[in-house]
């Protein structure tokens, strides 16, 4: 009765699912391939080594530190982001249009994720120029001298430098993201909350915060795929890993990079590449476990 | 000439299966033979187009019949001849792939638009400028389908090394032996200054061509310096007084470099080691020895570049400094000397336009002291902008051609032109005036002679490049002694030495411009992996 509607079904999808399948399937079973062997590169050849790559990454001391590197971003940034996002979304919703000028601050916090990353990569480059950068200028301007580093060139600041740039550059969707989430709460809700006299942050904590859980949750899985990634702002702000600074904040993907590109170690890189893949998928299905809270339904 | 000419003219108007069958008809198998014999001293001596007819009149080979043996050649694609000597098909569609970086590419649309095209008008050229060129071309390369020739340079290429290891690499030796173009009597591999083509040897054939003569050195800007009084020291001892005297006068910081980018730096002191310890210190650390850096030249020299950190003579803040930034605040005048290249100029362009006054003068790396194995004017003069034919590409011959055009006096000359910048053609910039920094460029060259530096290691082996860029950086930011260094080096070294799936590539003690060279010895040690 009904199979003859797949006639119709089949030719519709087929397009998608061939392009889903050359483009999308087909290139990461070869990266697990690839992970099997040592591909120069440049080779047509590609000789069989099986797991060895493997067994070199996990022995790897530099690996192993870039994975470092990767969980101390993982820890800092959903944490930053997720708060002050939270903080600007609720300033932005509260009472339904939010505080004086959140038409303006809600443009304006966006604003960071229509630039491409590499563009934001350069821009700060020269906020944090040790000589013209407007970072130093200010604090020279304010009497803090002492203060002032060379904030890219310095073991002890480069991390922090660039989380910041993560920070700001990432606020601004997940506010949007929380907003919207906000404003589906109905009104009722605090209305009655206000006449039991609960103040705001008891609003926040007891209603809003658990009305919009799953959001977050989603927002934290993304946050954390992000943390694992971090690739191109740290690429652009610190030339990838060629002095001690840059070293120590070298993140798995961009010794995946250097692997491949500087090194011609392609088979090294893919089972770089594949670590990640894995590490990324367990660590959502733990968030997700983690976090999994009873659901409201309003 | 002139009947030499119309007989090379009117050999692409004969159909290939109509010469193939009367060569037997119109010429005897003894002449046949003489011509082919005469075809391979041709190739192996690169005769010019003069005194291959003069041999096949000593050979006994009729006129007559080399005429034939010229419209056959021309179509098994050997002929060889002025006009079109490496026997390219004139209507076969060529490929090219060049660098656009710090040299832009308008030379190479010179080549596509007024030299090749202009030549081979039926020929359709697929011309890309562009960067980063392993990330775009590599599953073409793979694939065996790559571009026919390639400027293989600037961040993200392909390593020529792992190429020629992996069988990518067209062979260049015809084109060496061809006549150079618009040159009389003058092979291509002549028309070259005198060894600019040694690195790109590998055991013992040409697969990888240098243009650009890229001069690496310490700059400084002349008209500051003569308005100060300062002079530029011959030796380090001068030149740390010098940063010292810099120093107090306050004006400036005596130096900054490429904070973030420290091979700027090394390839300097590379240059510190050539010249006090001559080329045996580097032959040891080209070639991976077990004491290439434990040796007492290494120690010398590391300390004297820690001086530089230890008195403070470099700009604060420069570790966290791209390159166009601390080329920028060099410039603008807060650092006295600044490492780098002879693309300098060109790349920093808008803001040299911006500076009027600056005189761009670059000079060697100052002699370590007296004892020195070399004298001041040893530098690192190679050649740079490295291009390559590759193996698979679908008209190799075209590839070939390319090269030999744009290495042309014409071609040569409109680069230096465009650029600012030396090329490694013998005489194709003479009488331009190009300024302050080409002209100090060009005559640091022309006074180095034959000490010119041969530093491979970095190229041949990137884990040696990357660890030793690093040390570099930790030495001047004040992280590690030069003793760690030492330690951290030679380790690596020992390490890649014994490590049989890294290929070796012996290099010779001497280059091959050198007197002394012993020409074709650089051998493989061991047989390229895989």
């Amino acid at each position: 009765m009904h199979h003859h509607k797949y006639r119709i079904v089949i030719p519709f999808l087929a397009p998608a699912l061939i392009i889903y399948g050359v483009f999308v399937l087909f290139p990461y079973l070869n990266a697990f391939y690839l992970s099997l062997t040592s591909w120069s590169g440049t080779s047509s050849e590609r000789p069989f080594v099986g797991l060895a790559n493997f067994r070199d990454l996990l022995t790897d001391g530099r690996f192993l530190s870039a994975l470092g590197t990767n969980a101390k971003f993982l820890v800092v940034l959903p944490l930053f982001i997720i708060t002050i996002a939270l903080l600007y979304a609720s300033l932005f919703t509260q009472g339904g249009t939010g505080i004086f000028g959140s038409g303006f601050y809600r443009v304006v916090f966006f604003f960071p994720q229509v630039i491409s990353a590499v563009i934001i990569g350069i821009l700060f480059q020269y906020v944090y120029n040790p000589r013209y950068g407007i970072l130093n200028a200010s604090l020279e301007s304010m009497g803090l001298e002492n203060l002032q580093r060379t904030w890219l060139g310095d073991s002890s600041t480069i991390f922090w430098a660039i989380a910041a740039v993560v920070v700001w550059s990432s606020i601004g969707f997940y506010m949007v993201i929380f907003m919207s989430s906000m404003q589906s709460i109905p009104t009722s809700f605090y209305e009655a909350a206000t006449i039991d006299g609960a103040s705001r942050w008891r609003q926040f904590f007891d209603i809003t915060l658990p009305l919009m859980w799953e959001t977050i949750r989603t927002c934290l899985i993304y946050i954390s795929i992000a943390a694992l990634d971090m690739f191109v702002i740290i690429q652009v702000m610190t030339g990838g890993s060629q002095t001690s600074a840059a070293r120590s904040v070298e993140t798995v993907a961009i010794y995946m990079y250097i692997e491949a590109f500087s090194k011609n170690r392609w088979g090294s890189a893919a089972a770089i590449g594949v670590i990640l893949l894995v590490l990324t998928l367990i660590f959502s299905v733990i968030i997700m476990r983690v976090t999994k809270r009873e659901t409201y339904e309003y | 000439m002139g009947l030499r000419i119309r007989t090379y003219a009117g050999v692409n108007e004969v159909q290939p299966v109509a010469a193939q069958e009367v060569t037997s008809v119109f010429m005897t198998k003894d002449q046949a033979t003489k011509i082919d014999q005469l075809f391979r001293e041709v190739a192996e001596k690169g005769l010019s187009r003069r005194e291959m007819i003069k041999r096949a009149g000593v050979m006994g080979i009729s006129a007559y019949a080399l005429t034939f043996a010229f419209v056959q050649k021309s179509h098994e694609a050997v002929a060889q001849g002025e006009e079109n000597p490496l026997g390219v098909d004139p209507a076969a569609p060529l490929d090219v792939v060049v660098f656009k970086g710090g040299y832009g590419d308008d030379y190479a649309i010179n080549v596509n638009d007024n030299l090749y095209g202009a030549m081979y008008p039926d020929a359709e050229i697929t011309y890309i400028g562009t960067q980063r060129l392993m990330e775009q071309f590599q599953a073409r390369v793979v694939d065996g389908n790559p571009p026919d020739v390639m400027d293989n340079s600037g961040a993200g290429n392909f390593s020529n090394a792992q190429l020629y290891r992996d069988g990518q690499l067209a062979d260049l030796e015809d084109l060496m032996a061809a006549p150079a173009h618009g040159q009389e009597g003058v092979t291509f591999a002549d028309s070259l200054a005198a060894g600019t083509q040694d690195e790109g040897q590998y055991d013992g054939k040409q697969y990888v061509l240098s243009f650009a003569m890229s001069m690496w050195g310490v700059w400084y800007n002349a008209a500051k310096f003569e308005e100060k009084g300062w002079e530029y020291p011959q030796t380090w001892d001068d030149m740390l007084a010098l940063c010292q005297t810099i120093k107090d006068d306050g004006e400036m910081a005596p130096w900054t470099y490429q904070g973030m980018y420290p091979q700027y730096m090394r390839i300097i002191w590379d240059q510190l080691l050539f010249k006090s310890g001559g080329f045996e210190a580097l032959h040891r650390i080209n070639n991976l020895m077990e004491d290439a850096w434990t040796q007492p030249k290494v120690k010398e020299c590391l300390d004297a570049f820690q001086a530089l950190a230890d008195n403070g003579y470099i700009m604060e803040g420069t570790e966290g400094l791209s390159h166009t930034e601390a080329q920028t605040f060099w410039l603008q005048g807060e650092a006295a000397f600044l490492p780098c290249g002879t693309f300098l100029e060109n790349e920093m362009k808008d803001v040299v336009a911006s500076v009027p006054d600056f005189q761009l003068t670059v000079q060697p790396v100052p002699s370590l002291n007296a004892d020195d194995a070399l004298p001041f004017t040893a530098t690192q003069a190679g050649a740079g902008e490295t291009f390559i034919v590759f193996a698979q590409g679908k008209n190799v011959q075209g590839g070939k051609e390319w090269l030999r055009l744009l290495f042309s006096q014409e071609g040569a000359r409109f680069f230096s032109e465009a650029t600012k910048s030396p090329t490694v053609v013998t005489g194709a910039s003479e009488g331009l005036d190009l300024g302050s920094a080409f002209a100090s460029a060009q005559a640091a060259i022309d006074a180095s002679g034959e000490n010119r530096l041969l530093s491979r290691y970095a190229g041949l082996y990137p884990d040696l490049n990357e660890a030793a860029n690093k040390a570099f950086s930790d030495l001047l930011t004040g992280n590690k002694s030069a003793d760690d260094i030492i330690t951290e080096l030679q380790e690596l070294t020992d390490k890649l030495r014994e490590d049989d799936a890294i290929s070796k590539i012996e290099v010779p003690l001497y280059p091959i411009w050198h007197s002394q060279s012993e020409a074709g010895n650089a051998t493989p040690v061991a047989s390229p992996a895989g």
